[in-house]
């Protein structure tokens, strides 16, 4: 049977998407069967990192509300072997989503992909509600800012209210990735360092991801920078998905670029 | 901060000040969020005491001691 990694975040816009698409490319590269869902209906958007925009025939409401099958509506990643993706609807109302209709889809999917990765949309509306419902596991978005971590703390604080599992007196997996990390404002005392939100949220930690212009220009190519070997912040997605599978891996040493002169300093630590 | 830093007297950065206010502002919402329904509950508590003897107020507190967490219900009786 197949786990359902949700990923969601309290504030929007701090990478949840950007995970998910690549995740699952890793997994996929893995050898894993992975679907990757939008389930921020109203506001499509992995498709694009993806790069599947083009292929969108149905979506997930379509499945549904059984406009078509599954298979009509599940789109074949273009890079990557065992990568699927079924994209968010645009023109519904996100209110058409109901719990039943989640359940059978979700359940369905289970029988088919290994992993079963949920693209949330930000904060704790009825579009959190429902990709958090059946979710084995959830990954937290944050970046080390104060706003992000907040409410963060909120999400974290609902995942379960809102989540099957603990209704059935088990407790849903909670991780943190901390996204978007500068360390050299955190070396300055400028950014809240990885510890401080580990902290702050106390949930332990899957992984750290540099802020990198690369996932700028990847996004802007529909590439996820997994896909790119030289990348820092694709290495990292690369080492938490492989955390998601169970393995363990050592974190990054995100300060790699030390100068001679911050080295001597560290001496002094 | 380094021992360099603290040698040479270098000023804290606003890291720590994020840190400071986070810890203070979620304490405060960590209690409120954690019973959604609490005003609905006070006034049920309100009504139940009634059946039975005066009542002025309730005050309802929320505190956590390690795993657990506790409501505290004090009831003010009338004279
Ligand atoms: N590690 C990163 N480095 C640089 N930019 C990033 C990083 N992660 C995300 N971004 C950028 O941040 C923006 C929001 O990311 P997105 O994944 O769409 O967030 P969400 O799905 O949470 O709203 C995008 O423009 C994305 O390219
Ligand atoms: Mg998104």
């Amino acid at each position: 049977m197949g786990e359902i990694i949700t990923i969601t975040s309290g504030k929007g816009g701090v990478g949840k998407s950007t995970t998910v698409a690549n995740i699952a490319t890793a997994m996929a590269q893995e050898g894993k069967k992975v679907i990757a869902i939008d389930f921020d209906i109203g506001l499509r958007n992995l498709d694009m990192l993806l790069g599947l925009e083009n292929r969108i025939v149905y979506d997930v409401v379509d499945v549904m509300e059984g406009n078509c099958n599954l298979s009509q509506a599940v789109i074949n990643d273009k890079n990557t072997k065992g990568l699927f993706f079924l994209p968010a609807s645009q023109t519904k109302d996100k209110n058409i989503l109901n719990v039943e209709k989640i359940e059978k889809l979700l359940n369905e999917l289970k029988g088919i992909y290994d992993y079963i990765l949920v693209d949330s949309p930000a904060g704790i509306e009825s579009g959190f509600e429902h990709s958090v419902y059946l979710a084995d596991r959830a990954l937290v978005v944050t970046t080390p800012e104060v706003s992000a971590v907040r409410d963060a703390d909120r999400v974290i604080g609902i995942i379960d209210a809102k989540s099957l599992k603990a209704k059935n007196g088990e407790e849903v997996e909670k991780h943190v990735i901390i996204n978007r990390l500068k360390p050299e404002l955190v070396e300055r005392g400028d950014m809240l360092a990885i510890d401080d939100v580990l902290q702050i949220l106390s949930l332990p930690l899957i992984g750290v991801v540099p802020d990198d212009e690369k996932v700028v220009s990847a996004t802007n190519r529909g590439e996820p920078v997994v896909l790119n070997k030289e990348s820092r912040s694709g290495e990292a997605y690369r080492r938490i998905a492989k955390r998601v599978m169970g393995e363990e891996v050592e974190f990054m040493d995100l300060n790699e670029k030390k100068s001679l002169g911050k080295l001597l300093k560290g001496l002094f630590r | 901060m380094s021992l360099m830093g603290k040698l040479f007297g270098k000023e804290q950065g606003s890291a720590s000040v994020a840190r400071d206010r986070l810890m203070v502002t979620l304490a405060k919402e960590r209690a409120s969020n954690a019973f959604p329904y609490m005003e609905e509950m006070k006034r049920d508590i309100i009504e139940v005491i009634k059946k039975y003897t005066k009542v002025k107020d309730v005050t309802i507190t929320t505190d956590k001691n390690q795993d657990i967490d506790f409501i505290e219900i004090d009831v003010a009786l009338g004279k």
